[in-house]
């Protein structure tokens, strides 16, 4: 009895001074909460291949993984719902979802919410993502070398920092290779509308642009419209090249899987501490998708040769002079660009056309 | 190429094509209400028959059959809409939402095997027209016609009007209601096979996003007149259209506003109808029947 009783005491103070995330013996529970459908076959689908991955590598473990929820308090009844379901990590793969992941890791210590790209943490609360400047820019060289008319386009969903910073990488990858040219902006004010991106990929080829890139959930749509159309598009999060195979110069895809089991596996061990994780090109959490029959040799040659100097970290596409859309200087020669400042862009570089609103 | 050139290059074709699914549906859901009947299911319905379309395609490779496949199925959706409020009775309003989520999830579960599956559509016509736009564009007058010129159209604006009096006439008046809810279903499957088949190439779950319901609005701005459809249908067009292409041309406009374009439009028309029929209450062409709708 006494013993039992030394033990239980002993516990509580094992309890009271553990840190919150204790190494835990039983598999985990997952929650996945996408702000699409899972098979949007884009950005959702991406983060859906990396809950498969992680369910196929860590025998046991259970996910639990919900579509459609809105970015507002919905995903918070979301959150505790998969928490009462026995969930420990939770993933909230859509920007909007942030704050209700800060707000409910206050209420739920124990348990660990990952959200993807924000730029706050908690206590608890860590965020994820991966750079795909490096290869918007690689495939905005593919779009400059390819373009006749020097006029790309970029269709984007919502001004988000994540989206401006795409065009940005997509557009000085193309003035690498031909300086002149500019990028035109159309958002499209949703993540997945496929009657607005079709008729948004026709209103740019319309004014004379002949290669169109674009970050909405999926490329499917305006790479098909770009095919039937015979213009040439750059893809992103997923290669789409079997939907429009002379469309599809390359892309800028997403492989989520080894990141998200990395952080499973820390927060089970008990090591993990909310950051701000980033992966790239490097880690390849991001891949430069195959090149289309019409990227000509050469191009093929000078954008390798680009990607290699990347990964050996000889070049940065986020490294000064830059200079904004209208004219100002905001980066010295050879000064770096702060992670804080590249994740909250809000200016285009020189050569966009479009706003910021 | 100057800012103006490139908002008025292909505008019209632009709002022809983005217009022509929507007036598909609107044509179907201006028999509907003809009828004395107020249908919410649209959206459900051109979510099915988007889906349905989609699959006829790529399971025969042939864009013409997938339109078909389309009408169908958004006629037997329909009939679940016929059923409820015909048959059983039901509340129109609550028959229509029911049916609308009906299709919502049926054709999110149905599609999932689509999503990302490559398609042959229509072959791109001169000035970037296609089949389904001429289509939309055919149908008009035809709808018309029939409804104002043919004896089986008067006995459906004579339901539409009082069914009552119809059955007076001889007509059985739950046989045209019913024809003209699966005849607006027909119509709302094959504006969402058009969005699918042709206009994007692409099936993705919810893919209407609001266009059912719109039509379901637009009825009352083209006055319950298969001829006023298009012009109704096009001004929903040619604000999305506009919203478009004055960003490709730069304009200095915040997007949040110029997706309001086309909804603020319709608004605007919509305003002015009613001033109007303030001071001609005659012209306003709404089926006296349609009250009864609000008051089952």
């Amino acid at each position: 009895m006494i013993t039992n009783r030394r033990l239980g005491l002993a516990a509580i103070a094992a309890a009271l001074t553990l840190p919150a995330f204790a190494a835990q013996a039983a598999p985990p529970t997952i929650g996945y909460i996408y702000v699409g459908p899972e098979k949007d076959f884009g950005y959702n689908t991406s983060m859906d291949v990396g809950r498969q991955f992680v369910q196929k590598n860590l025998p046991g473990t259970k996910t639990l993984h919900v579509e459609n929820i809105p970015e507002t308090a919905e995903v918070e009844k979301v959150m505790e719902r998969m928490i009462r379901s026995g969930a420990r990590i939770i993933f909230a793969t859509s920007y909007g979802y942030l704050d209700y992941a800060i707000s409910l890791g206050k209420k739920y210590p124990k348990v660990a919410f990952l959200h993807a790209g924000g730029l706050k943490t908690g206590a608890n609360v860590g965020t994820y993502w991966a750079n795909s400047d490096d290869a918007m820019y690689l495939a905005g060289m593919a779009a400059g070398a390819v373009s006749k008319s020097g006029k790309l386009g970029f269709i984007g969903a919502f001004p988000i920092p994540q989206v401006v910073r795409s065009i940005n990488a997509f557009t000085l990858g193309a003035q690498s290779v031909n300086p002149q040219v500019t990028t035109t902006v159309v958002w499209t004010g949703g993540w997945l509308l496929p009657p607005k991106e079709a008729e948004a990929a026709n209103s740019l080829i319309d004014a004379g642009i002949d290669v169109i890139g674009g970050q909405v959930d999926s490329p499917m749509t305006y790479a098909q419209t770009a095919e039937k159309r015979g213009v040439h598009v750059v893809g992103k999060d997923v290669d789409v090249s079997h939907l429009a195979p002379k469309a599809v110069l390359t892309g800028a895809s997403w492989n989520w899987g080894p990141m998200m089991l990395k952080l499973v596996k820390e927060i089970e061990a008990g090591t993990w501490k909310p950051s701000h994780v980033r992966g790239d090109m490097k880690d390849g959490t991001v891949v430069l998708d195959k090149f289309g029959p019409a990227v000509p040799e050469a191009a093929r040659k000078t954008i390798l040769a680009k990607k290699e100097e990347i990964l050996a970290n000889k070049f940065k596409v986020w490294a000064g002079p830059l200079t904004t859309q209208d004219g100002k200087p905001l980066l010295a020669a050879g000064a770096p660009m702060p992670m804080e400042q590249l994740e909250s862009m809000q200016f285009f570089v020189k050569g966009v056309i479009g706003t910021v609103k | 190429m100057s800012s103006v050139d490139i908002v008025l290059a292909g505008l019209l074709v632009s709002a022809l094509r983005s217009a022509a699914p929507l007036l598909l549906a609107l044509l179907g859901e201006c028999l509907t209400q003809r009828v004395g009947r107020i249908n919410l299911g649209l959206e459900g319905q051109m979510l099915v028959g988007a889906v349905a379309g989609y699959a006829t395609v790529a399971a025969t490779g042939s864009p013409w059959l997938g339109l078909a496949g389309g009408a169908v199925a958004g006629a037997l959706l329909s009939t679940v809409f016929g059923w409820l409020t015909v048959a059983a009775g039901a509340n129109a309003f609550a028959s229509g939402l029911a049916v609308w989520m009906l299709g919502l999830g049926l054709s999110a579960y149905l599609g999932t095997a689509f999503v990302g599956v490559r398609i042959e559509g229509f072959p791109l016509w001169i000035g970037g027209l296609t089949p389904t736009v001429a289509l939309a564009l055919v149908l008009v007058p035809l709808t018309a016609l029939w409804l104002f010129r043919t004896r089986s159209g008067l006995r459906w604006r004579a339901v539409g009007e009082s069914e009552h009096s119809a059955r007076a006439l001889g007509i059985v008046p739950w046989r045209v209601a019913l024809s003209g809810i699966v005849v607006g279903g027909l119509f709302s499957g094959l504006g969402g096979a058009a969005l699918s088949i042709d206009i994007t190439r692409t099936w993705a779950e919810g893919m209407t996003a609001g266009r059912g319901l719109v039509a379901v609005g637009l009825v009352i701005v083209a006055r319950w007149n298969p001829w006023l459809c298009l012009p109704a249908a096009l001004l929903f067009g040619l604000g999305e259209a506009l919203a478009l292409r004055l960003q490709a041309a730069d304009s200095a406009v915040a997007a949040h506003l110029l997706h309001m374009l086309p909804y603020a439009v319709s608004l605007l028309v919509f305003t002015l109808t009613c001033a109007s029929l303030r001071r001609d209450p005659r012209s306003g062409g709404a089926p006296a029947g349609l009250r009864a709708v609000f008051e089952r």
